[in-house]
């Protein structure tokens, strides 16, 4: 699941070098584990929504289940047959290659576009929720729109790259042309969320640091990378990891475009994964496959955590 | 009711396990509240982190044996304990 | 300040609206498909529409499989969003506000359900929500998007609390307000920006999802995204209609934002990241 547009304004809100603010704040914070009755709720609807579909997860994937009295405990024998399935091993490889594609050419693509963004005047608001607009689409409606918009027959980038270009382009039947497909669709999908992230970076640039380089006579270049690019670490580090793990566990759109297909060629890992669980109902495998999952994002997730908290002491 | 969660012995058992250590450190951080101290992970921890990092260590290390390795998985099980006890003390 | 930013390139205004045009191509061509008859979508190629009509808007509010599914989503989404602001609200508050045993992990924790793969939990939900009874009704859908949307929201209200001072609820407290009348008397005015963008993004993710949705209704609840799925037939794909249901599900999404483009833009100059 995406976290998406939310952290532009969660983390933006909350993402004020957290060390600092931790240290001027933390003692104004009272000691009182009453809080608990305040978490409470949260607590109890996220253990319904999630503690007990995993802790259900973890039993499945040890067992062969007919029905809940029709089963037969097979202990690890589904984790070590998944861990070594080469179609899940082929999945994780190109979910990999893909999530990596994606900050290659997203980070730079969103930091240009904020670069060049306006600043000020009436049309700030509007070419913000233009540039915003492919975050709140439905996903699959994005799936839809590049489903048309990508086919040689009646889609406008598809005939265009055929008939304009003459280029031989078809996404359903070539493994190559797909992958570029959904590869550009995440591109036009996600470029917005990074814009944003660098835009709302961008902006929180002291004018002095301009001034200073503006008397230096600096090039446009030089005050990028001497003062913008530096001052933005801190909000492309949020936006490297929302991509990395947003594009890991990509599933509606691909889905949409191309089902995981021709072959396998954009069958990554949850699709993959949806494909045993409710195409197959092989609960066992499925949920071995699901707890490898889940470990990696785990790992991934609390290295970012650490990383993304951690990094200013 | 729970039938559809299928539970099993040794899965009850794993969970039991965490429940108990939850119960174990709430315990010991109203006995003597946790200290954060930089260890060879060279960030930051106190002892609930620490746990946290040893148990997902662990887990890796399970998932990699069993993923590359046919030797037997109690084995594996020594190298994970072994790595969250490592990571538990000095991390 | 004569200067925003320093140096403004010269180019940078052309090359950010050509963007922005790259940008709204697909959609307007979305949008171009959904009022072209059936015939001239597979007939021949053209830029702009030889014929214009309706008749995809009519059949998608007259066929009952359409419009209340398209209810359906609209439904769950919003029982969703207020659902997972009334949980999130006083979590938010003692996490901004309270020091207490584990609430570092216990926010971490809240996270990683934020980030785990849905297609996790597809299995278990699939058992837990025909055993408990909420398969297939819009109460099972909107507790299972609190999976995502409840740690969003105790997030985002915590960034917003946060920036609240402290004092008020010491001043208020020696006024003789207990928390309850505090927190709803005056803590909740204050942050009615911080309400709205949750709410807003609440429904725009309970909105999105396909996934889980999907899985855990069959017809009463069915959502408009896996209505979508089902254009397809033996007789090809109805793409007239499909980019129709596709043009009508961002509507409401451009609603939301519209109301919420201050409170966003708000939320924005808050945080000086």
């Amino acid at each position: 699941m995406s976290v998406a547009g939310g952290q532009v304004a969660g983390e933006v809100v909350t993402g004020e070098a957290p060390a600092e603010e931790e240290a001027s704040r933390a003692p104004l914070k009272r000691r009182d584990n009453r809080a608990w009755w305040l978490v409470l709720p949260v607590v109890l609807s996220v253990a319904f929504t999630a503690v007990i579909p995993l802790m259900t997860v973890v039993n499945f994937s040890v067992q062969d289940v007919f029905s809940p009295v029709d089963r037969v405990f097979v202990g690890l024998e589904w984790f070590q047959s998944i861990s070594r399935d080469p179609e899940v091993r082929a999945a994780l490889v190109r979910t990999l290659l893909f999530s990596a594609q994606v900050l290659l050419l997203e980070i730079p693509l969103g930091v240009a576009l904020a670069v060049v963004m306006p600043r000020r005047g009436a049309w700030v608001s509007v070419a913000l929720v233009l540039v915003a607009l492919p975050l709140l689409i439905p996903w699959n409606v994005v799936g839809t729109i590049w489903q048309i918009f990508a086919r040689g027959d009646i889609g406008l980038g598809g005939w265009t790259i055929n008939n304009v270009l003459g280029i031989n382009f078809n996404y359903t039947l070539d493994p190559a042309d797909a992958w570029i497909t959904v590869l550009v669709m995440d591109v036009w999908h996600w470029t917005p969320l990074v814009a944003l992230l660098a835009y709302a970076g961008l902006r929180s640039i002291p004018e002095p640091y301009f001034q200073a380089a503006q008397i230096d006579a600096a090039s446009a270049w030089a005050t990028f990378r001497h003062i913008q690019l530096p001052r933005l670490r801190g909000v492309l580090t949020i936006a490297i990891l929302l991509r990395f793990m947003d594009s890991f566990m990509i599933y509606t759109e691909p889905f949409v475009v191309t089902g995981g297909g021709p072959g396998n060629a954009t069958s990554f890992l949850s699709i993959l994964l949806s494909k045993i669980a409710v195409g197959q109902f092989d609960v066992g495998p499925a949920a071995a496959f699901s707890l490898l999952y889940f470990l990696i994002v785990q790992v991934f997730c609390y290295v970012f955590f650490t990383v993304l908290t951690r990094s200013g002491r | 009711m729970l039938d559809w969660m299928v539970w099993t012995v040794p899965t009850a058992l794993v969970f039991a396990g965490l429940a108990l250590l939850l119960v174990v450190m709430a315990v010991w951080a109203r006995l003597s509240p946790p200290v954060a101290r930089r260890g060879f992970l060279r960030i930051e921890t106190d002892r609930g982190d620490r746990l946290y990092i040893g148990l997902i260590s662990a887990a890796v290390v399970l998932a990699g044996w069993i993923a590359i390795s046919d030797l037997s998985m109690w084995l594996a099980l020594g190298c994970a304990l072994l790595v969250a006890v490592v990571i538990g003390i000095w991390g | 300040m004569a200067r925003v930013n320093g140096r403004r390139l010269p180019w940078a205004r052309t090359v950010f609206w050509l963007y922005v045009a790259t940008l709204m191509l697909p959609l307007l061509w979305m949008f171009g498909m959904s009022i072209r008859p059936n015939e001239d979508i597979l007939g021949s190629f053209s830029l702009v529409p030889q014929r214009v009509t309706f008749d995809n808007y009519a059949t998608f509010f007259t066929d009952s499989a359409w419009y209340s599914s398209y209810l359906n989503s609209i439904v769950y989404t919003s029982l969703n969003a207020v659902l997972s602001l009334i949980v999130a609200l006083p979590a938010a508050y003692a996490f901004s506000r309270f020091r207490f045993a584990g609430d570092k992990h216990l926010f971490f924790w809240l996270l990683t359900n934020r980030m785990a793969p849905p297609a996790v939990f597809l299995l278990p939900f699939f058992q837990i929500y025909q055993s408990v009874g909420l398969f297939d009704t819009h109460l099972g859908v909107a507790i299972a998007h609190m999976l995502f949307n409840v740690p969003l929201a105790v997030w985002i209200l915590e960034g917003f609390m946060s920036g609240i001072p402290r004092e008020i609820d010491e001043t208020a407290a020696i006024d003789g307000y207990s928390l309850p009348r505090f927190f709803v008397r005056i803590f909740l005015p204050m942050i009615r920006s911080a309400i709205g963008v949750t709410l807003f993004f609440c429904f725009m993710f309970s909105w999105v999802e396909l996934l889980i949705a999907r899985t855990i209704t069959s017809v009463n609840a069915k959502p408009i995204a896996a209505t979508m799925t089902r254009t397809v037939s033996a007789a090809g794909v109805d793409w007239g209609l499909l980019a129709t249901a596709g043009v009508l599900t961002i509507v409401p999404g451009a609603v939301v934002i519209w109301f919420v483009r201050n409170y966003i833009a708000k939320g924005f100059a808050l945080g000086r990241v």
